[in-house]
């Protein structure tokens, strides 16, 4: 019996982890936000670290458990009689202890110089006149020297990325060149949070009164590579792997591709984040997403948002004292959608002095829909421009920016696709996607809000939804 | 002195004394009031254990809903604050309303027993130690009740989530609540503390010396001085928070340029020595069990207790490896990496030396051992987890993970809850005088054992895969499911396997067909099983003269000059001291001093002016003090007896 016991326990121990890798690699390989699957330079290093350990407590955790196993295999008592004989008392072997000591300061150290050399990788960007370093890294020049900067700002529960080199803002959509360093200086306005790209770079947290740092590579190749279900590594091209964001084509791909709840992701260049440290009510729901480009596209991406968020290129009030180019857009009043409510018309030809917009007369056009135009006024008037920029910086705002919504591919901080559906959803009733979100609960919102009585507003929903999906 | 109250009479009678001034209840009191004014360390330790039990399975309730929440994603068990409640409450409640007095049970049970002391040093600060422990336990669960409900601040309530300015709900009194019963735990563990360290230092019998004490005994004079060491911090902390909170002071509200690391390291310069606080019981309980079961002494005594010391010592220099990724700078980290990685050394040392007693010896597998054994494999994961997580590139990637979820519970209920049950096997036969069903007890370690990993072992993976920590949802499309779901039903069958050993323990004061233990059921190897099961109330009729090391065996076994002597017994007999009302006045005075602390503000309705009022806070402080000058004064008082020879 007692043996037969010894036995069900060595084999529960020896099958419990065996079991649960041979489920592991049936269900699937890839996931969304797994550490184990690193596509950048630093996270690929702290991946070579955790496996360099997984073999050592493996090893260790063999040749000690086996060890114990054949001590209580070997002494145990068979019969009653054995268990109460009494055994030799021996009380111990200094040498037996100090070369074991020995032995596991050894192993310790194999563990211990890595791990220096990935804490200084970490926290520094490796210096671009550092030539022997670049040449280990695999780095080049050039990654270094155009590096980016990001500045990450938490807020509960949302995340704003500044681009102080190009004067841009976005929000839970970190768009980045796969081919540069990327520098992420992190702050925070209210709790602490903590920045996790798991593929990319680990975590850091955002330390109240202080800014934190972290940097990430990608690496085009890896992002290039994907694994079918039997472990063959493929190529895709870059446009399929880095489909470009400005004009649309990533959401485009991730969209149609595949359903959001697909096992696999068609798009290698798409990367999930999460805030890490425990912030409050929801932070279960304060992700983001990681966008990586190549070069030229990154530079699109960055050239659209500056002029969307430059003051001086928005469309200018009509005045009848200047003439207008083919294609320029101007803001007049139009009845038709309402008293005092203007819209944008582009000018179809060259046109002259003192043609104020008129539809009738074909020289100027719509610039958008009439629905995209309700929507633009709706949210104003709806009050959500208060805590929203579009095509501002609107650094301090309280919500994240809506500059060029309609290029995002989720909504909700990285919770949802972001699409009519979607979208339509959750301004009618926020709180029942994400229960205790800001927009819905957050300060000076009640139930008088225009906020929160948008439940069976069809029309006013359909509107807003056409504008902030129109923002492209 | 209070001492000179005492007469001697004739040794032939069984003889009291009464002291004039105060009431005390009769020697022979039975019942309830035998239960609220005993000072003895016997009954004491039971009702920590009773008292943690009840804890253990409130938290287990609070594990298993969280549970069910993260069956699969967008799940609507809780809602998201409810969630975040559970797990502050539940990882609260399990380090300082469970693990730790469960510990401080065997403490005052086992150790007095061991060194062969009649009592701990301190018998009524000993009582008054519980009333503080039952009523933290009060404090913290009354939360539930009040404005805001539970805390929802995660078990080490980092800052500034725990400001005002962030409170989630408007007049959120959850995290004064959590401040008030940590700051009254603490006193209970002082307490107790200082008590044991006075105990194990005077009270050993003739013989005892500091090499030949028990390892138990020793793990309790190390956690004891790590408590003494450790909580001065989180006191210090959670006074500046209730400061911050209550008085609008600046420590750690980063807008008025206090700093939020402030907290962290404090906690922390806490947390981590608690982490060995909860450890080092269970790691003496397994010292004490594996040499019964393979017949073996301990294979190297001297370097268990000193690397025991080492990993108490070098507890206090670990602390920042929580705080990997705050942003403390590159030599900051690697410091703290490279002296977390040197701790893991003299805990493999105690692996080793485990496995060395196991080896030549006859090795027998009853529950204990069981547990022993489940002990040793299960933390040997949470100690190799943890020797990943000192390395910072890995830690970058784990902190606040599953993983890390996984790692602690490995340390933490594969470790010290597979520990403590092992002692529960170990020693129930010496508290009731009967044998546990031996049957039942396999079932529980079966159950408990494949629950365990079952729920654990996937959170590694997780982890891994990106599932972070203290988040009531997750959204589908990650591949998280089916290992949660794995996680789950693994939970439940712990909870079972718990369940059932809880219910075993209990019932095994009054279960009347178990088996008689007699006085040493396991033919062990220390102090305490010469004695009779269940203990007499004196412990020893005549303070033994010790020998050698494990004196039970020795006596058994050893030659004639290693067996114990038993010093002459007094001519006044064995002196016992009075019950005393005191400890639970004391108790009771703590408890209204915090809640009037809790309750002492008011909003004028009018002028919106904050009130502030300290009576009944203040009648509580005074009445607690009353109660400690007052045990001072009565003295000890008491009554002596005479038992016979074989009576022990």
């Amino acid at each position: 019996m007692k043996t037969l016991l010894n036995k069900a326990k060595a084999l529960s121990i020896i099958s419990l982890p065996a079991f649960l890798f041979f489920v592991g690699g049936c269900s699937r390989i890839d996931h969304k936000q797994s550490a184990l699957d690193p596509k950048g330079l630093v996270s690929q290093n702290q991946y070579d670290i955790f496996m360099l350990s997984v073999w050592i407590t493996i090893f260790l955790f063999c040749a000690v458990g086996g060890c114990l196993l054949y001590v209580l295999w070997k002494y145990r008592a068979k019969t009653k009689e054995e268990a109460m004989e009494v055994p030799p008392q021996s009380h111990g072997n200094s040498k037996i202890e100090i070369s074991l000591i020995i032995a596991s300061t050894f192993i310790l150290v194999i563990l211990a110089v890595p791990t220096l050399q990935g804490v200084v990788l970490m926290n520094r960007v490796p210096d671009p006149n550092d030539s022997e370093t670049l040449d280990k890294l695999g780095l080049e020049r050039s990654a270094i020297d155009d590096a980016i900067t990001v500045n990450v700002t938490g807020k509960r529960f949302f995340w704003i990325f500044e681009y102080p080199q190009f004067g841009i803002v976005t929000s839970n959509e970190l768009v980045f060149p796969a081919s540069k360093a990327v520098r992420i200086n992190l702050r925070t306005e209210d709790v602490i949070h903590s920045f996790w790209l798991p593929k990319l770079a680990g975590k850091m947290d955002l330390m109240p009164g202080q800014e934190n740092f972290l940097w990430f590579i990608a690496n085009e190749d890896k992002i290039r590579s994907r694994k079918d279900s039997d472990g063959n590594v493929t190529k895709v091209s870059t446009e399929v792997a880095m489909p470009s964001v400005f004009n649309g084509k990533m959401r485009e791909r991730i969209f149609a591709k595949q359903k959001f709840t697909d096992e696999f992701e068609a798009v290698g260049g798409l990367f999930y984040g999460q805030c890490a440290e425990y912030c409050g009510n929801s932070h279960a729901y304060m992700s983001f997403r990681a966008l990586a480009q190549t070069d030229s596209d990154f530079d699109s991406w960055v050239k659209r948002f500056q002029i969307s968020q430059n003051p001086n290129k928005q469309p200018g009030k009509y005045s009848p004292e200047e003439k207008y180019s083919k294609g320029e857009l101007v803001n007049f009043p139009d009845p038709s959608l309402g008293k005092s409510v203007s819209r944008d018309f582009r000018a179809v030809d060259e046109i002259s002095k003192g043609q104020a917009p008129n539809l009738s007369k074909k020289v100027w056009e719509k610039a958008h829909s009439d629905d995209y135009e309700m929507g633009k006024n709706l949210f104003s008037s709806l009050q959500c421009v208060q805590c929203h920029a579009i095509n501002r910086t609107g650094l301090g705002s309280k919500g994240p920016n809506l500059t060029l919504f309609g290029l995002r591919t989720s909504l909700a901080a990285g919770w949802m696709r972001n699409d009519e559906k979607n979208l339509s959803k959750w301004l009618r009733n926020s709180n029942e996607v994400k229960f205790g979100n800001l927009m819905w609960n957050g300060e000076g919102v009640d139930d008088n809000h225009p906020l929160r009585n948008l439940e069976n507003e069809d029309q006013k929903v359909n509107q807003l939804v056409t504008y902030l999906l129109g923002l492209k | 002195m209070a001492t000179e109250s005492i007469k001697y009479l004739s040794p032939d009678t069984e003889t009291e004394i009464k002291t004039k001034s105060f009431p005390r209840p009769h020697q022979n009191t039975s019942g309830i009031v035998n239960w609220l004014t005993t000072i003895d360390h016997k009954k004491i330790g039971v009702m920590y254990g009773m008292a943690a039990l009840f804890f253990l399975i409130l938290g287990g309730v609070e594990a298993l809903l969280i549970r069910s929440q993260l069956w699969s994603h967008n799940m609507d068990v809780l809602t998201n604050r409810e969630y975040n409640q559970m797990f502050t409450m539940h990882g609260t409640t399990m380090v300082f309303l469970v693990i730790m007095p469960l510990s401080a049970a065997f403490f005052n049970f086992i150790m007095p027993l061991q060194i062969g002391a009649r009592d701990v040093a301190f018998p009524r600060m000993n009582t008054l130690s519980l009333w503080c422990f039952i009523a933290g336990g009060i404090i913290l669960n009354l939360s539930w009740f009040f404005t805001g409900g539970s805390p929802a601040i995660g078990w080490f309530g980092y800052a500034p989530l725990t400001d005002t300015r962030f409170a989630e709900v408007v007049g959120d009194m959850g995290p004064d609540f959590w401040i008030f019963s940590l700051q009254i735990l603490g006193l209970a563990s002082l307490l107790a503390s200082f008590n044991f360290i006075t105990t194990i230092i005077n009270m050993r019998a003739p013989g005892m010396t500091m090499m030949r004490l028990p390892v138990f005994t020793w793990m309790t004079l190390i956690v004891s001085f790590l408590i003494i060491l450790a909580f001065p911090a989180i006191t210090i902390a959670l006074v500046e928070l209730m400061f911050d909170r209550t008085y609008g002071t600046n420590f750690y509200d980063f807008l008025e340029g206090g700093k939020p690391h402030l907290w962290q390291h404090l906690f922390w310069i806490f947390g981590h020595p608690e982490v060995y606080i909860l450890i080092l019981p269970a790691m003496g309980i397994v010292s004490e069990i594996i040499p019964v079961f393979s017949r073996k002494p301990l294979f190297g005594y001297g370097l268990i207790i000193f690397s025991g010391a080492i990993i108490g010592f070098m507890g206090f220099a670990v602390w920042s490896h929580h705080m990997f990724t705050t942003g403390m700078g590159i030599v900051a980290t690697s410091a703290f990496s490279i002296l977390t990685m040197l701790i893991a050394i003299p805990t493999g040392i105690k692996i080793f030396n485990w496995i060395g007693t196991m080896w030549g010896g006859r090795i027998r597998f009853e529950t204990p051992m069981l547990f022993a054994l489940g002990f040793i494999t299960m933390f040997m994961v949470g100690g190799f987890t943890g020797i990943m997580h000192s390395s910072v590139p890995i830690d970058a990637q784990h902190q606040d993970s599953y993983f890390v979820v996984a790692h602690f519970h490995y340390v933490l209920i594969g470790g010290a809850l597979f520990g403590l049950f092992a002692g529960f096997y170990f020693w129930l036969p010496k508290l009731t005088g009967k044998m546990l069903n031996e049957k039942l007890g396999k079932l529980v370690f079966t159950l408990m054992f494949v629950g365990f990993n079952l729920t654990f072992f996937p959170m590694h993976y997780l982890g891994m895969i990106g599932q972070p920590r203290r988040t009531h949802s997750y959204n589908e499309g990650h591949g998280f499911e089916t290992w949660n779901q794995i996680a789950t039903v693994g939970a439940f069958i712990l909870g079972a396997g718990i369940v059932i050993g809880v219910y075993q323990f209990v019932t095994a004061f009054f279960n009347k067909k178990l088996k008689d233990a007699g006085k040493n059921p396991w033919d062990a190897r220390t102090l305490e099983w010469t004695l009779s099961s269940p203990v007499k109330e004196y412990n020893f009729a005549r303070t033994p003269i010790i020998k050698s090391r494990d004196q039970a065996w020795e006596n058994n076994y050893g030659p004639k000059e290693n067996h114990s002597e038993k010093e002459p017994l007094d001519d006044h007999g064995v002196h016992m001291p009075d019950r005393s009302w005191y400890p639970l006045v004391s108790g009771l005075g703590f408890l209204c001093l915090v809640i009037g602390m809790l309750f002492h503000q008011s909003v004028d309705v009018n002028t919106g002016e904050i009130l502030r009022n300290y009576t009944f806070a203040i009648i509580g402080g005074t009445v607690a003090i009353f109660g400690i000058i007052m045990w001072s004064l009565e003295g000890p008082a008491g009554y002596h007896l005479f038992p016979k020879e074989e009576e022990e």
